[in-house]
């Protein structure tokens, strides 16, 4: 399982590597072409877009690997960390529901433009361009699903723990 | 409706992720409408469809690679030897620097960490208190939002641009608003660093290199304002052009020419930069569905209705928008306000007469406050971390500084000729 989750964590970093350096690589040239050679590529600018949409995506599952997104914490100072563990693991439970209802509808949506036969930019089958939103919110949902696992486990185990220590 | 807002507010306090939060109401929203759910993902997919969206990843990139680097020493002596010689010379150092270098790294909290390990120690040298000192340095960690590029005013550009207002808003107008507003606060807070005593005996007589090798140091991030702003304001470069120029340049000279970034670096900053467009991203697209939602219901024309019952002048309006705005950047983070609530207050504020660019410059100012007020301002537990003190002395020392800026935030809020007068 762990080497599964490494070999995971790898594929995503060099997902991300290769997706920012052609965007770079991409961008600039299609700069250099339109200024010193009066040209541009016309698949360059909707691959770009296409790219942003993900490395975004991409970034955000990384960023659940480490619980690291963006949110609000006023309360927590205010409970102590056995009641704050049963909050994270309800919000991580939660944060899975809503994360797999997207990944379900997202997947039928894809499968949808795939039995359909539509054609994205450059005449790509669309599903292949769309297939990033299920697959990343599919991830999220699993890390959170894993997260609330070993906060839960975390709650029961801790009036033991603290016997223990 | 009744019962999950509040609900749904619960959770967002209690530490969800806010992306799940947007989703949450978008999905419910939708479900209660009797739409198909698969229409989030499809609103989730027109990222794909913005442009201007590349300036983020490629603008947080270059502002990472900056962060790492030495670029901040050399930022601080080649201000140090064109501004030094100021009364209070060393302090607005410390904020020039700062408002430059938060401009370009998208205000991350990457200034105080990467400027504040350099000035601390130099403004302490020269003889400024201590509570002075922190207060400085954790407010002015968020000074440059409102100069380009910074990525909150591209992502205000991008979110009021969904909302098919009459009057069309671009980004570049946006760059060229932020820049007068911007520039008083920094004026006003170079005045109180002058005011400011300073402790003769323990000024210490250290020297700086000379103006020529500061200037000949920094000689490879010279070109890159020039570049970025020069290329913008002139009209050669897209803003997401802007951004790619600045990529590929930074990434050439902090890698190759200066070498100061190995390439095994690379895969951690790049990791580390894209967490962040990441979670901004992911928000972005679930609030263009949550948008698409309250615009389809009428919400903000309903809520303008209502407020307009209670409400009829502007600056009433005004009055109550500094407060709301206020109290919003205690708790909100400046991207997640962003994308949350402009889709809600920029009909209203049109409704009332008030530019929308203008709209967007009064709430960075605001939100730029937020940064560090308590409780939860994001820059009071960066800078606690970064120079080992209690948050509680922070929140003291940056006292003086906020009452300052909000004597700015008023007077752009009360004042359209300062963020319009450049772009009419």
């Amino acid at each position: 399982m762990k080497s599964i989750n490494r070999l995971i964590h790898l594929f995503e970093d060099s997902l991300l590597i290769s997706l920012l350096i052609s965007m770079i690589v991409l961008a600039s040239g299609q700069i250099a072409l339109r200024n010193f050679f009066d040209m541009g590529l016309v698949w360059i600018d909707p691959l770009l877009r296409l790219l942003v949409l993900w490395t975004g995506l991409i970034g955000a599952t990384v960023a659940s690997r480490d619980n690291k997104h963006i949110r609000i914490d006023l309360i927590s100072h205010f409970f102590n960390k056995r009641i704050h563990l049963l909050i994270q693991t309800m919000v991580g439970m939660f944060t899975t529901f809503i994360c797999g209802v997207i990944a379900w509808h997202g997947a039928r949506w894809v499968h949808m433009d795939f039995t359909d036969k539509l054609l994205g930019f450059s005449d790509l089958p669309a599903w292949t361009l769309e297939i990033i939103i299920p697959v990343a919110f599919g991830l999220i949902a699993l890390r959170y699903l894993n997260h609330s696992i070993c906060w839960c486990g975390m709650f029961i185990n801790y009036d033991r723990e603290q016997v223990d220590t | 409706m009744s019962i999950v807002s509040p609900l749904l507010l619960l959770m967002a306090i209690m530490r969800t992720p806010l992306f799940v939060v947007i989703a949450a109401s978008a999905l419910y929203g939708f479900y209660t409408e009797d739409i198909d759910l698969s229409v989030v993902s499809i609103e989730i997919y027109r990222l794909a469809e913005m442009p201007v969206l590349l300036a983020i990843p490629l603008f947080t990139f270059a502002g990472y690679m900056l962060g790492e680097g030495q670029a901040s020493q050399r930022l601080v002596n080649l201000t140090h030897s064109l501004l030094g010689w100021l009364p209070g010379g060393l302090a607005i150092v410390a904020i020039v620097a700062c408002a430059l270098f938060t401009a370009f790294t998208g205000a991350s909290g990457v200034t105080i960490v990467a400027l504040g390990a350099l000035l601390y120690p130099a403004l302490k040298e020269a003889g400024y208190s201590e509570k002075f000192n922190l207060g400085l340095l954790t407010s002015s960690g968020s000074l440059g939002l409102l100069f380009a590029p910074a990525l909150p005013l591209i992502l205000y550009g991008v979110v009021a641009q969904q909302m098919d207002l009459d009057q069309p808003i671009s980004i570049d107008q946006l760059f060229i608003a932020g820049a007068l507003p911007g520039l008083l606060m920094l004026f006003l807070l170079s005045i109180y660093s002058m005011m400011q005593p300073r402790n003769e005996s323990i000024q210490s007589k250290k020297k700086h290199p000379p103006a020529w090798q500061s200037i000949k140091d920094a000689r490879w991030e010279l070109p890159l304002p020039i570049l970025v702003l020069g290329g913008i304001y002139s009209g050669i470069f897209a803003v997401s052009e802007a951004a790619a120029v600045t990529a590929m340049y930074v990434l050439v000279t902090e890698v190759f020419i200066i070498r100061e970034i190995k390439i095994k670096q690379l895969p951690g900053i790049i990791r580390e930069s894209m967490i962040l467009v990441g979670g901004i991203m992911i928000i972005l697209g679930v609030s263009l569905a949550s948008t698409n939602y309250l615009i389809d219901t009428e919400v903000p024309s309903r809520l303008f209705d209502f407020i307009r019952e209670h409400i009829d002048d502007k600056l009433t309006f005004l009055i109550l928008l500094n407060i709301f705005l206020l109290v919003l950047g205690m708790m909100l983070d400046i991207f997640s306000a962003l994308v949350i609530i402009v889709p809600i207050i920029l009909p209203i504020a049109v409704g009332y007469g008030v530019d929308p660019v203008h709209l967007g410059i009064i709430f960075l100012a605001n939100m730029q406050l937020g940064y560090f007020t308590p409780p939860v301002g994001m820059n009071l537990f960066i800078a606690s971390y970064r120079f080992d003190k209690p948050v509680m002395t922070l929140y003291k020392a940056t006292i003086p500084f906020f009452l300052i800026l909000l004597v700015a935030v008023l007077i752009i809020t009360y004042w359209p000729w300062l963020t319009l007068a450049l772009i009419q």
